[in-house]
């Protein structure tokens, strides 16, 4: 609407300036008419420079009477008021060049707001743009000028919040104990604090040693005497970034250092005390976190207990992950303790190195608790003894949907405990039981069990020595059920499952 | 990577082919309301899927799938094709992640058993190394002993020998140590690159997945859209056929009608053509009719304009007359309107008059109506005074009736006493008093006038006025017989009280004309209502309905409330409510009444402790024990209505026809006969006078004689007389 009343304004100044030139005075009809003309073209580029009149017009209008003379301006088919830039142009041209300096946005209106947006410069600095600027699009632009690939979906959709994630992760990563100013972490704190939800840092670097470096060059092989320079190689605190984000929900660390290369050296590698207690009372402090994930660090069992004791009740935490690390027993029966004590859905400890007792203690948690979904303890150690204490556990457990036993030297003891379990449990949705040693014989006490149940949809039992007539026959049972899953996700629970019927549509989209 | 998300993409699909035919409002718009709709309209879909699947659909399948047609099919089909292309497509990429676990766990296995091994080595190898250590330190300590230098070198040179093993073995040791750590490191390189090699390959097979996943994907969707083209392509030929057949249906049945209409359409055309023939005939016959019509209305139109003419020359005429008339009646007009100014002027006059006049009669009403209240007053306490007057002329009245008729008992009693004496001493009979009604009667006949009701209340009111307005003159010789022993004030307070309670009784329309009258006058007319809605009549009917209350009141009345006066009262009626009492003379009752005043002054007015809720029961307690002793006393009310003189005379005609006529007569025939009978007496009286003067004579005589006879004369005489004659016998 603005535009179309300044138009008409705008072209009557620029004609008059130009008429004047030609000492000619305009009668209103040919005001209106180019006027017209004006507003019809008037979203054309504006072009900065101001054409002159044509030189055609200037030889009649010096003789000839007025009236003629502006017959053929009007009918001089190169010339348009349009080339002229419209003062809203300029005037956003200019707000975007001098927004660095005086960011104006909140005060202009709707329309306008757009194309300055679109106009300004993803390299402006974001103490300017950060807390001013909302469009998605501006954002957008900002990512994909740093990043070749960007997946939103990992950041909730939002542009905006993706280009703070991985803003931030990017300084995390090449941040360097001790020779990076900490202060540009920090400042950056309050222009990201209300648009960062997820922290995933895959590496963390060491502080430079330099005269190591340079001297043990040649004595790499014997530079591990870990002992002296193991208060060095702290990595940087998360505690001050962490309590500062508002919204920080995902926590997803790897302790280690990428692409190190021929400059490999064990302490490169190294999730250190000072580390996991600084970690510790940081994921404490942050009452928002809810996934919390800290893989391949070199987690032993003391470190894990320092973690999870300050994880014991925490509000919002609802996934552990802490796979690939050396957690043992006694780090299996901490998790064992947080499992009674927080709202853990999930909780990851593959590839760790749990063995029966830690398996038992996690069992017994596992049979009085309400909130876990989903336990995975792939590639651990756990053997036919902690394998029966879980089927024992599931058997009054009953919100337990996934579980994950792949590698853990099950066998035919177990296989019949579970197949108990299969016929009587309503819950579990996916059992994953691949690379045990389960024999013919469980196989078919699995299949027993599974004839029995409606609700399980995936049954792993790959490279488990079962006979392949079993396997097949339980794939089968498999398909039934997920077959009748799907009806009744499609039917009888409507009132129940927008949830779940919308799911799908977000992946897909 | 997961079948269930794929199986959600074709839920998905399918639920958009669902929701393709919804082109309502979306759940995405911008209006909360359509968004309402929108989701409503979802709901209502899904409910009736899930209708039709309870319904059959998903009880007989086969019946659905041909129902379903080919589309429906096809997409299950394809659903279930996709699904297990999906499901073996991730369990082939998996299949390289289960193969690199179960490799580790074998490397792991193996690792631990090598480890094992190891250390056994390791712990025999330092034991061994221990020994020998310790016996080259013992023998140190024998060579520490040995004193002579050859036997040192030697032992020194065996000791160097033992150590030279002792290392040899530790070096065999590190060196067997390096090696596997070199066939480890060889073997860390195959695994690096074995891995490598897995990743290549999973990466190949996911692209080959992705790939083969989206060929079917887009295999299943041309068929699915193949099916849904040939059914649509069917449904239109079947439609297209319907759609035909029902035009030649139709084409045939606007050919039936088009026959039917231009049958019709002749019909109506020979029809019309009738008519145009018949209504030509006609036309015709009314033509002559009315042109003969027109002939005679011309002869009369002659007519008409000569006698139009001759009008017109009359109307002029009269024009003329009429205008003259007309000055006239304007000369007449102003005259009348002269007049009528004057009359206006008279008017005027009369009005103020009339004003005036009013003022006047309103003054003079003001003044009648204060003579009028002037005289009301006047004429009430004349009234007062009649009463005073009539009750003092009933006392004159009385008395002299007592005067009287001490007289008459007095001259009834001589008479008695006479009738009494001639009975028995002249008639020998006898003699009964007679037993006379009248005899008995003191005082006036008329009996003690029976009140009505109204009355007694009439004057309870007008004694209350009047003690409101001079309440110290207390009025000892109250003409009100009513309070014997309740005074003026109770009763009207317990009349009150009752009028107030009992609005019930009075008629609704009475209520609506009571509103404009006065107080007091207001309270009379209720009560007399009330009155006779509980059949109260008589003045003792009254007294007893006050007695009644005052006795229910002490009755139930709490026992610290009955003080003396109130038994004071009750034991003064007991005794005064005899009958007697009633009849007594005035006098003595004006005095018990000016004795009884000041007691009853004293204490607290009583009607105050009847509760005015009690007053409906005592009411209904009173109204039965009325009933039964009212009935036959009714008639004798009516007897009583004003002192009537009739009875006096007769009283006094019987007064004195005490006795009888027969006895008079008897009285007349005695007189008579004693007359008669005094007339003989007194000349018997008469007689025995002369008798006894003859007698004394005679006496007299004798005496003389004797005397003579005695005398010496005599006895001188030869002869005495004596002898000649005999004395007489005395």
């Amino acid at each position: 609407m603005e535009e179309t009343q300044i138009t008409p304004s705008l072209s009557v100044r620029s004609w008059s300036s130009i008429s004047t030139q030609d000492q000619s005075s305009i009668s209103t009809q040919d005001q209106s008419s180019t006027a017209g003309q004006a507003s019809s073209t008037g979203p054309q580029p504006s072009k900065p420079s101001v054409i002159p009149p044509p030189v055609k017009s200037k030889g009649p209008s010096s003789g000839a009477g007025v009236r003629r003379m502006r017959r053929i301006i009007a009918e001089d088919a190169e010339w348009s008021v349009a080339i002229v830039p419209l003062l809203t142009e300029l005037c956003i041209q200019h707000i975007v060049k001098n927004f660095q300096n005086n960011p104006i946005l909140k005060q202009l209106p709707q329309s306008i707001r757009k194309k300055v947006l679109n106009h300004l410069s993803p390299d402006l600095p974001l103490a300017v743009t950060a807390n001013l600027i909302e469009d998605e699009n501006y954002w957008r632009r900002c990512c994909t000028q740093r990043w070749p690939v960007c997946h939103v979906d990992e950041h909730g959709g939002s542009w905006k919040r993706m280009f703070f994630e991985l803003h931030l992760e990017n300084l995390l990563k090449h941040f360097i104990p001790s020779t990076t100013d900490p202060e540009v972490i920090l400042n950056l704190l309050p222009l990201c604090r209300n648009y960062v939800h997820t922290i995933r840092v895959d590496q963390f670097l060491p502080p430079v040693q330099l005269p190591p470096p340079l001297r043990g060059g040649d004595q790499s092989d014997s530079g591990s005497e870990g002992e002296m320079e193991e208060p060095a190689t702290d990595h940087y605190q998360l505690g001050d970034l962490v309590a500062g984000l508002s919204h920080l929900e995902e926590l997803d660390l790897v302790y280690g250092v990428k692409d190190c290369g021929m400059n490999f050296e064990w302490n490169l590698f190294l999730f250190t005390y000072r580390d996991c207690h600084s970690l510790a009372a940081a994921v404490k402090a942050c009452h928002t976190l809810k996934i919390f994930r800290l893989t391949r660090s070199k987690v032993d069992d003391d470190k894990a207990r320092i973690l999870i004791c300050s994880l014991l009740d925490h509000a919002a935490l609802e996934e552990l992950d802490l796979s690939h690390n050396l957690i043992g027993d006694r780090g299996a029966r901490a998790a064992a303790k947080l499992l009674g004590h927080s709202r853990l859905r999930v909780l990851n400890l593959a590839n760790n190195q749990v063995r029966a007792p830690g398996a038992q203690s996690l069992a017994h948690a596992l049979a009085h608790n309400s909130d876990l979904v989903s336990l995975n303890l792939r590639l651990n150690c756990i053997e036919d003894e902690g394998g029966q204490a879980l089927a024992h556990a599931l058997q009054t457990n009953k919100c337990l949907t996934t579980l994950h036993l792949g590698g853990n030297e099950l066998s035919e003891p177990t296989a019949t405990l579970l197949s108990q379990v299969l016929s009587i449990n309503t819950t579990l949705t996916s059992i994953n039981l691949s690379c045990n040693r389960i024999g013919p014989d469980g196989g078919k006490q699995l299949l027993e069990g599974m004839s029995d149940n409606k609700t399980l949809l995936e049954f792993d039992l790959r490279l488990s020595d079962i006979a392949q007539e079993s396997e097949y026959l339980i794939g089968q049972a498999l398909c039934a059920n997920r077959e009748a899953a799907r009806q009744r996700a499609l039917s009888p629970s409507h009132f129940m499952s927008p949830a779940t019927a919308k799911g799908p549509e977000n992946p897909a989209g | 990577m997961n079948p269930p998300g794929s199986l959600g993409v074709l839920e998905e699909k399918e639920e958009e082919h669902l929701a393709t035919p919804v082109l309502g409002p979306s759940i995405h718009s911008d209006n909360p309301q359509e968004r309402i709709q929108a989701r409503r309209l979802r709901i209502a879909a899904r409910l009736e899927a899930r209708r039709r699947e309870a319904l059959g659909e998903y009880l007989d399948g086969k019946e659905s799938e041909e129902d379903q047609s080919k589309s429906y099919k096809q997409k299950e089909e394809s659903r279930l094709k996709l699904a297990k292309l999906l499901l073996c497509g991730t369990e082939l990429v998996t299949n390289i992640q289960v193969a690199a676990d179960i490799r580790e766990i074998h490397r792991r296995v193996e690792e631990e058993e090598i480890k094992r091994q190891r250390l056994e080595k390791l712990e025999n190898e330092v034991k061994t190394s221990q020994d020998k250590f310790e016996e080259i330190t013992m023998k140190w300590e024998e060579g520490k002993q040995k004193r002579i230098p050859q036997e040192l070198w030697e032992m020194l040179n065996a000791q160097q020998v033992h150590c030279a093993g002792l290392i040899e073995d530790k070096n065999k040791l590190i060196s067997e140590l390096q090696q596997e750590l070199k066939a480890k490191d060889d073997q860390y390189v195959k695994d690096l690159k074995k891995q490598s090699g897995d990743i290549c390959l999973l990466l190949e097979r996911m692209e080959e997945q992705v790939k083969n996943v989206m060929k079917t994907f887009r295999q299943e969707l041309q068929h699915i859209e193949k099916a849904f083209e040939v059914e649509r392509e069917e449904l239109l030929t079947n439609n297209k056929k319907k759609w035909e057949q029902a035009l030649q249906a139709h084409n045939a049945k606007e050919l039936e009608y088009l026959m039917n209409r231009i049958k019709k359409v002749e019909d109506h055309e020979k029809q019309l053509n009738k008519q145009r023939i018949w209504d030509c005939e006609e036309y015709n016959t009314i033509k002559i009719k009315l042109e003969q019509d027109v002939q005679i209305l011309e002869q009369q139109l002659q007519q008409m304009k000569a006698t139009y003419q001759l009008n017109q020359e009359k109307l002029e005429y009269n024009f003329q007359v009429l205008k003259k008339r007309d000055e006239e009646s304007t000369v007449i007009k102003s005259q009348q309107k002269r007049k009528i100014n004057c009359l206006h002027d008279v008017l005027n006059n009369l009005r103020s008059k009339y004003n005036k006049q009013v003022k006047q009669f309103q003054e003079e009403n003001q003044s009648l109506t204060s003579d009028y209240k002037r005289l009301v007053m006047q004429f009430k306490e004349m009234q007062k005074a009649m009463r005073h007057f009539a009750l003092i002329d009933d006392k004159q009245f009385r008395e002299i009736w007592l005067m009287n008729e001490e007289e008459v008992k007095d001259l009834i009693s001589r008479a008695f006493d006479v009738d009494r004496i001639i009975h028995t001493h002249h008639l020998g009979l006898p003699w009964t008093a007679p037993d006379f009604w009248f005899l008995k009667n003191v005082g006036p006949i008329s009996q003690q006038q029976q009140k009505s009701a109204t009355q007694i209340l009439e004057e309870v009111l007008m004694e209350a006025e009047e003690e409101g307005a001079e309440e110290a003159a207390s009025e000892p010789e109250s003409y009100l017989d009513l309070p014997k022993q309740v005074s003026a004030k109770t009763t009207r307070k317990i009349l009150m009280l009752l009028c107030d309670e009992s609005g019930f009784l009075v008629e609704r329309k009475l209520l609506s004309l009571l509103l404009p009258l006065d107080k007091s006058e207001c309270y009379l007319l209720k009560l007399d209502a009330i009155f006779s809605a509980l059949g109260i009549e008589s003045e003792d009917d009254l007294y007893k309905l006050v007695n009644f209350f005052l006795k229910y009141q002490a009755h139930h009345s709490p026992p610290s409330q009955i003080n003396p006066w109130h038994l004071s009262p009750l034991q003064e009626r007991t005794s005064l409510v005899s009958p007697l009492e009633k009849l007594d003379p005035q006098g003595e009752k004006e005095g018990s009444l000016v004795d009884r005043e000041p007691q009853e002054k004293q204490p607290p007015p009583s009607p105050q402790l009847i509760h005015p809720n009690d007053v409906l029961k005592i009411l209904e307690a009173f109204v039965t024990g009325l009933r039964k002793p009212r009935d036959f006393r009714a008639p004798v009310k009516l007897l009583k209505v004003v002192r009537d003189d009739s009875k006096d005379s007769a009283y006094w005609k019987a007064l004195t026809t005490v006795i009888p006529a027969t006895t008079l007569n008897l009285w007349d025939a005695l007189y008579t006969a004693l007359e008669k009978y005094h007339l003989v007496l007194t000349q018997r009286a008469e007689l025995l006078i002369e008798n006894s003067s003859l007698e004394r004579q005679n006496t007299e005589l004798q005496q003389l004689l004797q005397q003579y006879l005695d005398s010496k004369i005599n006895s001188e005489l030869q002869v005495p007389p004596t002898e000649v004659f005999r004395v007489p016998t005395k």
